[in-house]
């Protein structure tokens, strides 16, 4: 059966790289903004560029956070990317505290390293080396290290292991995805990650 | 720690694809020639990034611009980085909301700060990419601005320091005077660079081979190797410099 996905319209940008790697898989894409006409989707995804805080300001001006709160609650699957993995969680740091969707018991902050002394760069832009988590259905049929695509200077730190689908490391460890029942999301970018990409997107649509 | 790229640069202009030497412009050949000699669907494997750059003389059309764009990027699952004379939040929405995951900003940097930083704002500093243009004078590393064409008074090192000020994400640094040349890039300005400069930096300027790809991202400060030369890499070119490249053991991604 083919999946009908609705990619959560709030404004976020730039959609089309991620319609487009859904489209590739056979997907029936919509994107879709207006709270009451989000039903009868089989997945959502959650994109997101730009800082967290203008993000939630308009899901919630939308309506919008409530929604996928209650189709999770249904069981329908949830997939963040990026800015939108962030937004699952209890609150982020940037631009002042920030209340999230509260889905994934976490806190987003920014990279607490010194560039300075470790030579490491923020943002921590390219692809890097995500090491998955045993069982982890996101990564079903990966090795023990894949390159995904990122671009961020905030990282999620999960309050415990249980949701930690995939760990990275820039100048700390940071978590790059998360699953917990039906809700997903990806630090890095899936749609932007060539083949393992494609793959991981692949996992999201059969197996959630 | 980020795997170094390999960023391959089209330049656009009404309707074809140039070569740019010193700035010059050379008409190379339209859509159908690209895809006859570069199948970016089934070479994008080889790179990691693509920009596209409107480096139009005349009055832009972004609308055919951005169609453009569609379709060469149509099956590269890789990150897509516009630009080209954005001087508006309009152009740069348009370009966001057809495809772009970075801007980037050259002339804007100096002459519409405040652009830069709404842009910033809206959608962060890792979608602005600051693209600096530069010349060696004498010993002095000189910034110009307007596709080349108008000298800051500012030296390059003062003019980095002003960018990072700025919040951009990425510094897309290339020098003029090798600029298409094919002689490799002027790795001599790495050290004009702030002591604590800390934007990931795109090489670019030069690279007329795999060797010089090499010889960029083998250098610390360097994240991206970047080329515009459409001659040089044709074919399976892209694919054979990232081949040697992690022959050379660079740190890249596997796909």
């Amino acid at each position: 059966m083919t999946n009908k996905v609705a990619i959560v319209d709030y404004g976020a940008g730039n959609l089309r790289s991620v319609i487009r790697a859904l489209t590739h898989l056979g997907a029936h894409v919509t994107v879709q903004g207006d709270p009451d006409r989000l039903r009868g989707y089989s997945h959502f995804v959650l994109p997101g560029v730009g800082s967290f805080r203008r993000a939630m300001d308009m899901i919630r001006s939308r309506g919008l956070d409530q929604l996928l709160c209650e189709r999770v609650a249904e069981g329908v699957p949830l997939l963040g990317i990026c800015l939108g993995m962030q937004l699952l969680a209890a609150g982020s740091s940037e631009d002042g505290e920030t209340q999230g969707l509260g889905l994934i018991a976490g806190e987003v902050d920014r990279f607490s390293f010194d560039p300075a002394a470790t030579g490491l760069k923020i943002p921590h832009v390219g692809f890097d080396a995500v090491t998955p988590a045993a069982g982890s259905l996101l990564f079903s049929g990966f090795g023990q290290e894949v390159d995904f695509y990122f671009t961020h200077s905030f990282r999620l730190l999960c309050a415990t292991q249980e949701p930690v689908a995939a760990e990275a490391w820039h100048g700390e460890f940071y978590v790059a995805a998360v699953e917990q029942g039906v809700v997903a999301g990806t630090q890095f970018h899936p749609e932007k990650s060539q083949a393992n990409g494609l793959k991981l997107l692949a996992n999201f649509l059969e197996r959630f | 720690m980020a795997k170094k790229r390999l960023v391959f640069t089209l330049l656009y202009q009404q309707g074809a694809f140039y070569l740019s030497r010193n700035f010059r412009l050379q008409r190379v050949g339209d859509l159908n020639w690209l895809n006859n000699n570069y199948r970016f669907s089934s070479i994008a494997t080889a790179i990691d990034e693509l920009v596209i750059l409107d480096v139009s003389r005349q009055p832009r059309d972004i609308e055919a611009f951005c169609a453009m764009a569609a379709e060469v990027s149509a099956n590269c699952f890789i990150p897509l980085t516009l630009g080209g004379g954005i001087t508006t939040l309009e152009q740069a929405e348009t370009l966001i909301r057809n495809g772009a995951d970075k801007l980037i900003l050259n002339t804007a940097l100096a002459s519409y700060p405040e652009l830069v930083h709404e842009l910033v704002r809206i959608y962060g500093s890792q979608c602005i990419v600051a693209s600096v243009d530069y010349r060696v004078e004498a010993d002095s590393f000189t910034v110009y601005v307007e596709q080349g064409q108008k000298r800051l008074d500012r030296p390059l090192a003062r003019y980095l320091d002003e960018l990072e000020d700025l919040q951009v994400g990425e510094l897309y640094l290339n020098c003029i005077d090798r600029d298409g040349t094919g002689q490799g890039y002027c790795l001599e300005v790495l050290e004009q660079l702030p002591p604590d400069f800390h934007l990931p930096l795109i090489m670019a300027g030069g690279a007329g081979n795999l060797h010089h790809l090499l010889a960029g991202l083998t250098c610390p400060q360097i994240d991206a190797a970047a080329t515009a030369n459409l001659f040089n890499f044709m074919g399976d070119g892209l694919p054979r410099a990232r081949a040697h490249l992690i022959e050379n053991v660079i740190y890249m991604a596997n796909w």
